[in-house]
């Protein structure tokens, strides 16, 4: 049987968690035979790794010959570019001609991903959702425990960088459970945790900034809801539906307009 | 040369070693390495204007291992050993020089050996995170972006990894007990 740690003490392992957390997990290891057999596990590995595996790195050969390449491909982009001046309409067809001599899908799967995703919102995504699935892990999902908006407000103005909305809504279904602070987006951002039914809803806000994020996204599984009030960018996640995710973004969004009126 | 062309070859070229790295763990042969680097480096040449500010190691790296699992997909599958082959370039022949004690720099060739074999047979995902994290350095959300994961999923494939390439060594110590290092 694992320790339910073990996934702590190996993000600690690798530099992932923050001073707060890594005297955590310190003094757990402390106490915890099995993680303290793990860490050491993780060094013996590491160290074995770097110094034993054959270290590869790119000829010569493969160098010229990308050298090569990209000299083609810059001829070839020059001639296209003046071609375009005399008909604009080959643009598509010189680069249908490109994409197809490669394998198209693997091309266009490339070109979608780097493309036509908004690239900076991306990893904000990704990491929203991996520290939504971090909350879940035991005895992660709050660090003030309240239902009271008046406990859990003041706290963060001491861990974290934003002070959020806070508010109970458990008649609508929607309770207050606490509070923590997590490292997203190079900031202390403030979660607020709520519960609705079996599912646990966290609402993120870090300090906004001219970044265009989406209204929403889906990843594995999760719902995110994002939006702006004042200088402050919200986002809700969990596994439940869109329509009890946007139940509760409304009501927050209600009591804001309430509590400040633009 | 133009002016795209000295950018990207001083954003992005810095990392062709890093390239080749993941392409030669992930390829079945060094020359489909060879194959899915140049694919993949004349690929993020014409999206070179989508890098913007983005992490441009992570992002040729993105693209490399989309080139290295097309050339794999449809393939059979067979064993999968990419031991160094002759006209391999291997960095650490200086060191080997350097080392005082012959024997002792065949000890050091002996483990590099066992671990080419040991990474070798683990399945190409957990090599996949394993070489980014290890080898590379790179940070979770890095590893993130290169392999198009969520970050859980980084990290609990990252612990399996980890475990299955712990198990691995230790049936080769109790299978020769001399190669504990």
């Amino acid at each position: 049987m694992q320790c339910p740690e073990a996934l702590r003490v190996q993000a600690y392992f690798d530099g992932e968690v923050d001073a707060i957390a890594a005297a955590e997990i310190e003094r757990h290891v402390d106490g915890c035979t099995e993680c303290r057999a793990l860490l050491e596990d993780l060094e013996r590995t590491r160290t074995a790794l770097r110094r034993d595996l054959t270290d590869f790195r790119a000829s010569p050969a493969l160098r010229a010959r990308i050298t090569e390449a990209l000299n083609e491909e810059s001829s070839a982009r020059t001639s296209q570019r003046s071609a375009a001046g005399r008909a604009s309409w080959r643009t598509p067809s010189f680069w249908m001609g490109a994409v197809s001599g490669l394998g198209a899908s693997a091309v266009a799967a490339a070109l979608v991903l780097l493309l036509f995703t908004p690239l900076l919102s991306r990893p904000l995504v990704d990491d929203l959702v991996g520290a939504h699935m971090r909350s879940l892990m035991p005895s992660h999902l709050i660090d003030v425990e309240s239902t009271d908006k008046h406990t859990v407000k003041p706290w963060f103005a001491s861990h974290a960088d934003v002070s959020p909305l806070v508010a109970d809504f458990a008649e609508q279904g929607y309770r207050l459970i606490g509070g923590r602070a997590d490292y997203l987006d190079h900031q202390r951002s403030a979660v607020v945790v709520y519960q609705h039914g079996a599912h646990v809803i966290n609402v993120f806000s870090w300090a906004a900034d001219d970044r265009n994020l989406p209204k929403s996204a889906t990843r594995d599984g999760y719902h995110l809801l994002f939006w702006r009030t004042g200088d402050l960018e919200y986002c809700a996640v969990s596994d439940t539906g869109w329509d009890e995710l946007q139940g509760l973004v409304q009501l927050l969004k209600n009591l804001s307009s309430r509590e400040h009126p633009e | 040369m133009d002016d795209k062309r000295g950018r990207f070859e001083a954003q992005v070229l810095p990392h062709l070693d890093a390239a080749y790295r993941l392409a030669r763990w992930l390829a079945r042969s060094p020359a489909d390495a060879d194959d899915a680097v140049q694919e993949a480096v004349l690929r993020a040449f014409r999206a070179f204007d989508a890098l913007r500010g983005s992490d441009a190691k992570a992002w040729l790296l993105a693209i490399v291992r989309n080139c290295s699992w097309t050339a794999r997909r449809g393939e059979q599958r067979r064993a999968f050993v990419p031991l160094p082959e002759d006209g391999d370039v291997v960095e650490d022949q200086t060191m080997i020089a350097a080392t005082p004690d012959p024997e002792s720099a065949a000890v050091h060739r002996d483990d590099e050996r066992t671990f080419d074999r040991l990474m070798a047979s683990l399945s190409t995902e957990h090599r996949e995170v394993l070489v980014l994290r290890e080898i590379e350095d790179m940070d979770y959300r890095e590893i993130a972006t290169v392999t198009n994961l969520p970050i859980g999923t980084v990290m609990s494939r990252l612990a399996r990894a980890r475990a299955a390439l712990k198990a691995r060594w230790l049936q080769e110590i109790e299978a020769r007990p001399h190669a504990m290092p």
